[in-house]
């Protein structure tokens, strides 16, 4: 699979199809795997797959110094193509302009991160290239199984719940890795960066941090594909991803919409429809 | 001759501490291992417990020991509009004493760091009455991580900058007791017990930076290409610099409404693109390899220029804390790896 990924990525940059291959290699001085942008066919040598590959990578197709090395090759799991869809309908990226290295996977992290153990997109649905052999044909998993972490805390009493996100948000310090790493967060200001006047409280406290991760969650609100990179990279060890995991069931409820997950639905935000729930206007 | 004390009477000591009033800080289990979190998330904390304190069993905190001299949010004055007059209003400050156990020593010697910055052109008040107030005992560490660099940039295991004592682990559940200041003397006066054995502090993680070598690049890499592409995968947030034990830049902003409100100054940090822009837009660090080079340049040249040593202690915590493994040492190693082979181009492009 790997000799099946370098070759390709190998071919690409040698007929001129794409200038840069954005994929995973593990230098050295890196001390693990980590993003690698290849740019000349001997270099698809450097690329690698296994379980340790878990940046989302689709961020890098928004950063002007990743554009600045022309037209792109993209390696994706099947969860980080979802931010394709929806960087596409979002008129954020022009798939025509980009080539998808889909990566069949099944699962990554020892033991598997969370995300994969509720998984139905082992295999990218939507690639031009797709690397691996493809398992038996998965079923979408019950939404019971994908919102089972959800669940899990929603079983506690509203006075835990509100205590432990106290005890998370007193923590964040808002290094913004949260921001950064999120494909969705892709705003040219960030409205935690407006000052004049300033939006949100730049200050790191438990009303900054709170205003601060609830507006990222409304943000993300139908648009979050469940990467969980935000909790993933967090330094202060902030599960963010119950607050996505959250909007994104009450978007699937209300609407029968998962983010990324078919092209050709309309967005739940940007779209609207006289029969929308409106119960929440008062 | 060394003075020594059981890890049960240390506990027990920390327990009294607080029982004084004193504030405690330490290393502490913030969160247990889950689902998502294979380790456990260990970081300095203020103890509310002594049995909180944990000594042993990981490398060392997540975060750093700057938030207790240094916080990431301090109010500085509040101000109330008083018809055309503004009443400016003094904070009400902590007069406790706290007391810092358990730091590793690159975050105590960061402390000694922070000093010169808190006390060159202006004496900073706010930070100076903190800084007092603290008592620093270090806990030289019994192992080390492939992030750990302490000795390729002055330091060590037995670094004593910034800290009143050191404690050294020794078997049998022990530590020796070296105080090093007056106020370390107070801390431990008649808890100790004299002994003849003496602990031994490692040698620590093995050389993996020639400094003489990234100072010779740093000389003329300004505009090396290089740059470019090695922090090509930097996202652009703070896990490094908020992580870190010496990075201290810091914004002012007012909070408040028409009828008064707080001015407050907060980390801030030059991998943020907003860190240099200008009113008018220009923004003079535009992509991120300058915004790397610029953190490398102030911790390997400007601030050693001034001061006379590195803005580094070689804690690591900014390769742990990335989310996509950069950070000092890797950075400076691929620079200086890729400057020996190719000789930049006196016209190098300008990254």
């Amino acid at each position: 699979m790997l000799d099946e990924l370098r070759e390709k990525c190998k071919q690409l940059l040698a007929n001129g199809t794409v200038q840069v291959v954005i994929g995973y290699g593990q230098p050295a001085e890196a001390g693990g795997v980590v993003p690698v942008f290849i740019t000349t066919p001997e270099d698809a040598q450097q690329l690698v797959w296994n379980d340790q590959c878990f940046a989302n990578l689709t961020k890098y197709l928004l950063r002007s110094e990743i554009k600045a090395l022309g037209k792109a090759a993209i390696c994706v799991k099947g969860c980080d193509e979802r931010a394709l869809v929806v960087l596409e309908r979002e008129s954020q990226i022009d798939r025509t302009q980009i080539v998808v290295i889909g990566l069949l996977c099944d699962g990554v992290g020892q033991p598997r991160l969370p995300k994969c153990e509720a998984c139905d997109v082992h295999k990218p649905r939507a690639a031009d290239v797709l690397i691996g052999q493809p398992p038996a044909d998965g079923q979408p998993l019950p939404a019971e199984q994908r919102y089972a972490a959800l669940a899990a805390f929603l079983r506690k009493t509203p006075e835990e719940r509100i205590a432990y996100w106290m005890a998370e948000l007193s923590r964040c310090t808002k290094c913004y890795a949260c921001r950064q790493v999120c494909p969705m967060c892709y705003c040219r200001q960030c409205i935690a960066d407006k000052n004049r006047p300033v939006a949100i409280s730049t200050s790191a406290t438990l009303k900054g941090n709170f205003a601060w991760q609830i507006t990222r969650a409304f943000h993300l609100a139908s648009r979050c594909v469940g990467c969980d990179e935000c909790s993933r990279v967090c330094p202060a060890g902030i599960d963010l991803r119950l607050l996505n995991l959250s909007l994104a069931q009450a978007a699937e409820k209300s609407f029968a919409f998962r983010a990324g997950m078919d092209p050709a639905a309309e967005p739940v935000i940007g779209a609207y429809r006289e029969q929308d729930h409106e119960e929440f206007i008062r | 001759m060394s003075e020594l004390l059981a890890a049960t009477a240390l506990r027990e000591l920390v327990g009294r501490w607080l029982a004084d009033g004193r504030r405690v800080a330490g290393p502490q289990c913030a969160k247990t291992h889950d689902d998502l979190h294979r380790h456990d998330l260990i970081r300095y904390g203020w103890l509310t417990a002594a049995d909180q304190l944990l000594l042993a069993g990981f490398i060392r905190p997540l975060n750093s020991i700057k938030e207790f001299v240094f916080p990431r949010h301090e109010e500085l004055y509040s101000y109330r509009f008083k018809g055309k007059q503004i009443e400016l209003l003094p904070i009400e400050t902590d007069p406790r004493e706290q007391i810092i156990i358990g730091a590793r020593p690159c975050d105590a010697a960061a402390l000694g760091i922070l000093d010169r910055v808190f006390n060159w052109d202006f004496r900073d008040e706010f930070y100076n009455r903190r800084r007092e107030l603290t008592t620093v005992v270090t806990l030289a560490c019994s192992e080390h991580d492939d992030h750990c660099f302490c000795t390729s940039v002055d330091s060590g295991p037995g670094d004593t900058r910034g800290s009143d004592v050191l404690l050294i682990p020794l078997e049998a559940d022990q530590y020796e007791v070296r105080c090093l200041t007056e106020k370390g003397k107070r801390l431990f006066a008649g808890q100790t017990a004299a002994s003849t054995t003496e602990g031994k502090v490692l040698a620590g993680p093995p050389p993996r930076l020639d400094l003489a070598a990234v100072g010779d690049f740093l000389d003329g890499g300004y505009e090396n290409p290089e740059w470019q592409k090695i922090t090509l995968r930097c996202l652009g947030c703070a896990a490094c610099a908020y992580t870190c034990p010496t990075c201290h830049c810091f914004d002012m902003v007012d909070e408040g409404n028409a009828a008064g409100g707080v001015r407050v100054r907060n980390w801030d940090a030059c991998q943020f693109a907003a860190f240099t822009v200008h009113v008018s837009g220009h923004n003079p660090r535009s992509v991120q390899a300058q915004r790397q080079r610029q953190r490398i340049y102030h911790k390997f040249q400007i601030y050693p220029k001034k001061f006379g040593e590195l803005l580094c202690t070689g804690c690591g915590n900014c390769t742990r804390n990335c989310p996509v493994g950069l950070g000092v040492l890797p950075v400076l190693q691929s620079i200086v790896d890729k400057s020996q082979k190719n000789v930049p181009s006196p016209s190098g492009r300008e990254c």
